[in-house]
């Protein structure tokens, strides 16, 4: 069964949330790949979920570092375990198994796990940054404005 | 085996991790519904295929979800620079290594599901009732910057003492 995005998997950081939107549509991707029985699409699907989601946790671990979020270190050390992991299905399906069923399902709980309760953790601190990096651009400019036509 | 209900008394103060528990403990509940609607109301075991099917997808999600908290809590340890982290992780381990086995006799066949949520759900009170607690004060001072709080200590034991 395909997952479906839905409003409860929003942590309410809109870059992050369009992010997981797409691995979603990754996962289902899988899924339909196994229906369509095309090992080729799906290992070309494989390549491109591993890809984008190790883009997408190098990009969610800069922002938390950047914002100071006290548990940096032990979010990447999740991250690496998990990359390990589908790393490991990939092999096996490369090799000719058929791991869609186990595989699909260790993504779907995993994200929607770590969406609900590990990364809702991070949304306050990666927010209060965002909005203290944006107050000091508008007071720069703010000062560069009142320089140029105070 | 009965239902895990979650107390305040297992919170650490630690909202992560404290959630993190608590999603265990679900886990741990949903094999428990399973394994007691398989029981049916006139005592007869009957575990169909479904429900067979419902208890394999979550014995997978406990046990990775298990490992990956555990992973989450040796980074912490090793951050806060906590003293007991080597013996921590080799328990961490061996434990990783029992439940791993369990679900490896699941997928043979084997009717393990009760016994490994019974294994889980009393390692969890053990683990969050002595080992966690001694590493949370650690990482509540070194992390975020809270000051053990000697007082609520106090507090919470005269409460525990009078009204319990």
């Amino acid at each position: 069964m395909s997952l479906q995005w839905s409003s409860d998997l929003e942590i309410g950081i809109p870059v992050i949330d369009s992010q997981h939107q797409r691995i979603v549509e990754y996962i289902n991707g899988v899924e339909l790949a196994h229906q369509h029985h095309s090992q080729k699409e799906l290992l070309v699907v494989l390549d491109e979920l591993v890809d984008y989601t190790l883009s997408h946790f190098e990009f969610e671990e800069s922002l938390i570092e950047e914002a100071g979020y006290p548990f940096t270190k032990a979010h990447k050390k999740v991250h690496a375990l998990f990359t390990r992991r589908v790393q490991g299905y990939q092999q096996r399906a490369k090799a000719g198994e058929d791991v869609t069923e186990e595989l699909t399902h260790t993504l779907k709980t995993w994200l929607v796990n770590h969406i609900k309760h590990d990364d809702r953790d991070y949304t306050g601190v990666v927010k209060d940054n965002m909005n203290e990096a944006t107050k000091r651009v508008k007071a720069k400019s703010g000062s560069w404005m009142s320089r140029l036509f105070g | 085996m009965s239902r895990f209900v979650w107390s305040k008394e297992f919170e650490l103060g630690i909202d992560i991790i404290d959630h993190q528990h608590q999603r265990i403990v679900d886990y741990i509940n949903q094999i428990y519904d399973i394994s007691l609607k398989a029981q049916g109301t006139c005592g007869s075991v009957e575990v169909t295929d479904a429900d067979t099917a419902d208890l394999k997808a979550v014995l997978a999600s406990l046990v990775d979800y298990t490992l990956s908290h555990l992973a989450f809590e040796e980074a912490l340890m090793e951050e806060a620079e906590y003293p007991e982290l080597s013996e921590h992780q080799l328990v961490h381990r061996q434990f990783s290594e029992l439940i791993g086995s369990l679900k490896a006799r699941f997928d043979q066949g084997e009717e393990v599901s009760q016994r490994l949520a019974s294994v889980l759900q009393h390692w969890l009170i053990e683990h969050i009732m002595t080992e966690d607690k001694r590493y949370a004060e650690l990482v509540k001072h070194k992390l975020l910057g809270i000051e053990p709080d000697k007082h609520r200590h106090w507090v919470q034991q005269a409460l525990s003492r009078h009204f319990q």
